[in-house]
């Protein structure tokens, strides 16, 4: 056996098991609730419906959960960007005393987890008023995306060369123009993985959105697939259309953009 | 900075004072620049540690207003059986699917390291899982495992195949559950490991290799002497990570089986939401979470200390 | 343990203290103010056609009324947390759909409002339910919510399957598990039963049936803790074992969600399950959706062929378990009168049967005057005159007791369908269980007194 045939069973090994999982929901969600009960057309679905789709946009509020999902999505992006390209570069390119400490700070708290958080910083939302609408997602969501969004941005920052910097610097630039005008516009990639990762996580959040949002107009996409589940009935079709309806924008997003990403990722986790 | 070296002491005084100053306004622009951060840490991270803490001194039950009752939680939770049932599931699970993800990481790793055209597209596409909502990935994967050939993946398979000849309830059982959901676990975390070796691979000097070619090693010895070693540093990061990740993990289990059958699968995460919310035992349900925190602390003590030697 | 135990009294003295205040100057209808808005949170039940109804109900007298009701829903999935949300953040709405335990557990909490006055007085309005039924609305003798209707369980069997083998329906679990073994065939993979143990109502919810038909609860009378370590529970607790280890059930029977039972019961896989009237309604829908003459057919075959019996009686009489639903009032409540007003029309009688009339027979109203209005309704035939009948069975959680926020908690514990599956699964023996299920539950007593 050569390398060479290893490396392509391997390829096709890993193929199958990372793509047979979206196929079959995939096909289901084109099969109807008889074919899917009945085992009929278990493999590829025909006839081929597309009522899961359809019934998905008209009895139930599933283009709601979207629209609530999606504005969560992009209000937690934008603070997090904000937040984190701040402190990240703090972090990278300003000399303060502590400065280790406060980078090691920040990936400690990626590491404190909703499991813990989420019955005090219910209690605390629910003090400041902003339990059951999406507001309190806005300010929950960032404890998570910001941590992981400052460490990815601290690496690309560093990677960055000091000398353009320095260039605005010695022109009689202060900080923050330097920052605004020379160091943000060259991090663009990192800026990008970032708000790629925080929409990302901020749309599949399940937990918090469970615990902190019951009122029917605010429920996102994760909590309605739970909610498509009522009484004996499962919708399992619908379930399936939903589930292939979320996942397209992530993915889509993704392949624009996956190779900025990946970079991120890798030069803000595994260079430090 | 440079100070140049024909200038006089006054000149230099007067130089590191002005340094001096520009020091602090830096360190003051990176408070200003901070400052977000730190309010967002604060007020929704470090102030909801403390109350949970308080919390979990507490007999907190929803509908009452809460009283001190001291470490009572604790010592309750000390001898029930179901949250030593809990631990040990947590441990299963932990292990089970970080140690798996390992694996699988180097081998995804040694397989893209070896492609060369196309490998960033197989690279991206290989991440889709990790990228996927974890709600839809334990719907999936309980579908793959149902016991229903119409939607149960593996049992329309085996079943068609001949391998079986009824269909087969792989989630029924302690170990069937437990098995079901290291496997989604391990299928939306593997990539991350996969990807993250091979930016390691990618750091491992040449020379090694072809030192190590020249020295006529076979290639099983390479990678045993070289690129394990090489990768030692991204394991040890990733890994701990993936652990610390993992077994606050709450999506996967509750999704899938929601700790059931009976207690199989009940993890922290789980058990906590089932106390809190389910016997509206607040003070108990907070105190569960907080029995991960010293193991938490450790991990964090752990990758601090690794990646701090790296920078350095 | 606990040197002062959680008296709900003293947060109930507070909560009588308000209501006195709020009973109707007179019998028929409450003033309500032009232009008060509600809030009502209702059970959002599969039958989508039902929950339109009862929406349609409230806006009728919205309209009526120069008012506003805005309803929401929760499901049986996330209904604690909804509450308990509500609760803790002090966002309760004005009239919430109460499930059978849930008066209790929250009017000890003191967020309900007394009704005793009101419910005294619209009785003439609306008529009185049973006194097994109105004992879940009621704490000591105060009345806290109004009880509308139960969703009752019932024995659902293959007519077909038990004549081709010439076995008697069955009329006692007894009978039942014995019907299982004799109609048993895993190698065409029909099995006599499905019952799961598992943590949704059709777990828990059974196993109370059968705890309660063989005389065993773990409360006395007076709704203190009574050990469950007798010889009735021992038998109790064999039948529930002996069905997994007789191999009269499918395998993965333990893991089925909610809807495991009713999909193998209509793919004819198990010749017997308990349920509510979800399956006749999942076979009712099936043939209105049928496609061609031959489907229909089927459909038609299987529609006729499946049959709701009463569920199983054991040798101290014949309980069921249900869900039991009631409105209650939240002490936040901007307009209580308005409120009591509401719920005052969607317990009528021509509201009542307005909606029934939409609800595939999942409701079993149990106000008297109500059910005779709907005595036609249910008239349809067999599977519905049964349906019809689930006030007569009911048996609220904590029986024998009154229901209280303990024996809430008892069920929300899992305890009660952990235990068999600890000797299903863990290999326990049958007593070790008991054991277990009877210390758990005590200490749920010790600590929430009340």
């Amino acid at each position: 056996m050569t390398i060479k045939t290893l490396t392509w069973l391997g390829l096709a090994l890993f193929l199958l098991v990372i793509l047979v999982p979206f196929w079959w929901i995939a096909s289901m969600s084109f099969k109807t609730y008889e074919q899917i009960q009945f085992a009929t057309s278990i493999y590829v679905p025909s006839p081929f419906t597309w009522e899961n789709y359809t019934g998905l946009w008209t009895e139930t509020r599933f283009p709601l959960w979207l629209r609530n999902s999606a504005v969560t999505g992009l209000v937690v992006t934008a603070i997090t960007i904000v937040v984190s390209s701040l402190g990240g570069y703090a972090v990278a390119r300003l000399r303060f005393p502590g400065r280790e400490s406060v980078a090691s700070l920040i990936l400690i708290l990626y590491l404190i987890p909703p499991a813990l958080l989420f019955i005090p910083l219910y209690r605390v939302l629910a003090e400041l008023g902003a339990t059951n609408h999406l507001s309190s997602l806005f300010l929950s969501y960032p404890t998570f995306t910001v941590p992981f969004a400052t460490w990815l941005l601290i690496g690309f920052f560093k990677a960055l060369p000091d000398e353009l910097e320095e260039a605005a610097l010695i022109d009689g630039a202060g900080r923050i123009t330097a920052f605004w005008r020379v160091l943000l516009p060259l991090a663009a990639p990192g800026l990008v993985a970032s708000a790629i990762f925080a929409f990302t996580l901020s749309w599949n959040e399940f937990l918090y959105a469970l615990v902190f949002i019951q009122d029917e107009q605010s429920i996102t996409v994760p909590v309605g697939l739970n909610l498509l589940i009522y009484g004996d009935v499962f919708h399992w079709g619908q379930l399936m259309a939903a589930s292939v309806i979320t996942t397209i924008p992530v993915v889509a997003l993704y392949v624009f953009i996956h190779r900025w990403m990946v970079e991120g990722l890798v030069a803000g986790g595994v260079k430090g | 900075m440079a100070l140049p070296q024909t200038v006089g002491v006054p000149a230099v005084r007067a130089r590191a004072s002005l340094w001096r100053r520009a020091r602090t306004r830096e360190a003051a622009t990176a408070l200003l620049f901070l400052l977000p951060l730190f309010v967002l840490v604060v007020a929704l991270i470090f102030y909801p540690v403390y109350r949970a803490v308080w919390l979990s001194l507490t007999d907190k039950l929803v509908g009452y207003p809460e009283r001190f009752v001291g470490l009572r939680n604790y010592a309750y939770l000390a001898q029930d059986d179901t949250f030593h049932a809990v631990i040990r599931n947590s441990l299963v699970f932990t292990v089970g699917s970080v140690g798996l993800k390992i694996v699988t990481g180097v081998l995804m790793a040694l397989v893209l390291n070896n492609v060369i055209r196309g490998r960033n597209f197989f690279r991206g596409l290989f991440l889709l899982p990790w990228i996927t909502s974890t709600v839809i990935i334990a719907l999936t994967w309980r579908w793959m495992f149902d016991a229903f050939p119409g939607r149960g993946f593996f049992n329309s398979v085996l079943l068609d195949l001949g391998v079986m000849s009824r269909p087969k309830a792989f989630m029924a059982s302690p170990e069937g559950a437990m098995m079901a959901v290291v496997v989604a676990n391990w299928w939306r975390g593997f990539p991350f490991f996969g990807v993250s070796f091979l930016a390691g691979m990618a750091s491992i000097p040449r020379e090694l290799y072809e030192a190590a070619a020249v020295d006529g090693a076979a290639a099983w010895r390479r990678f045993w002497h070289v690129t394990l070693p090489g990768l030692k540093h991204v394991m040890i990061v990733t890994t701990l990570l993936s652990f610390i990740l993992t077994i606050n993990d709450f999506n996967i289990v509750y999704v899938m089986t929601r700790g059931g059958p009976g207690t199989a699968t009940q993890i922290f995460a789980t058990y906590s939401y089932q106390v809190a919310f389910g016997q509206l035992r607040w003070g108990r349900g907070v105190t569960i979470s907080l029995f991960v925190v010293p193991i938490l602390v450790l991990g964090i003590v752990l990758i601090s200390r690794y990646l701090l030697r790296d920078r350095k | 343990m606990l040197d002062s135990p959680i008296s709900r009294r003293s947060l109930l003295a507070g909560a009588v203290g308000a209501s006195a205040l709020l009973t109707l100057p007179r019998p028929a209808a409450p003033a309500v103010k032009k232009g008060t808005s509600l809030k009502l949170w209702i059970l959002k039940t599969y039958v989508e056609p039902t929950n339109k109804a009862i929406e349609a109900s409230a806006q009728r007298w919205a309209q009526k009324n120069g008012a506003s009701v805005s309803v929401e829903y929760f499901t049986f999935e996330d209904m604690q947390t909804k509450y308990v949300a509500a609760i803790e953040s002090n966002s309760t709405p004005d009239i919430g759909q109460l499930e059978t335990s849930a008066p209790a557990r929250f009017a000890g909490m003191g967020q309900l409002i007394d009704l005793t006055t009101f419910a005294r007085q619209i009785e003439g309005q609306v008529g009185k339910a049973p006194a097994n039924v109105s004992a879940v609305t009621m704490v000591g003798d105060k009345i806290y919510s109004l009880p509308w209707y139960v969703m009752g369980g019932f024995w659902y069997v293959w007519r077909d399957v038990f004549e081709k083998a010439k076995v008697k329906l069955p009329t006692t679990f007894e009978e039942a598990k014995q019907a299982a073994a004799a109609l048993n065939r895993p190698k065409d993979n029909f099995y006599g039963m499905g019952q799961s143990w598992n943590r949704t109502s059709d777990g828990y919810g059974v196993m109370q049936s059968l705890m309660y038909s063989y005389g065993v609860g773990w409360a006395g009378k007076d709704g203190k803790y009574k050990s469950l370590k007798t010889p009735a529970m021992q038998t109790v607790m064999k039948w529930a074992t002996d069905i997994y280890k007789d191999g009269i059930q499918p395998a993965d029977t333990l893991t089925w969600t909610g809807s495991g039972n009713n999909e193998n019961f209509i793919a004819k896989n198990i010749a017997q399950t308990s349920n509510g009237p979800s399956i006749t309604f999942a076979l009712e829908n099936a043939l209105a959706k049928a496609t061609d003459a031959k489907d229909r057919k089927a459909k038609e075959e299987a529609l006729a062929n499946h049959v709701a019996l009463p569920h199983p009686a054991g040798p101290d009489g014949r309980r069921m378990w249900a869900i039991a639903m009631s409105f209650g009032i939240f002490k936040n409540s901007k307009d209580p009168e308005a409120a009591m007003s509401l719920i005052a029309h969607l317990l009528s009688p021509e509201e009542t049967v307005a909606v029934m009339k939409d609800s595939y027979g999942q409701f079993g109203p149990v106000l008297d005057k109500a059910r005779a209005a709907s005595k036609d309704y249910f008239n349809k035939n067999d599977n519905y005159r049964t349906f019809g009948r689930a006030a007569e069975w009911f048996a609220p959680t904590g029986w024998p007791g009154p229901t209280t926020a303990a024996a809430a908690e008892v069920q929300a514990s899992n305890v009660l369908t952990d235990a068999p599956a600890k000797v299903i699964v863990d290999k326990w023996s049958v007593d070790q269980a008991i054991d277990w299920e009877d210390k758990k539950i005590k200490e749920i007593y010790d600590t929430l007194k009340g």
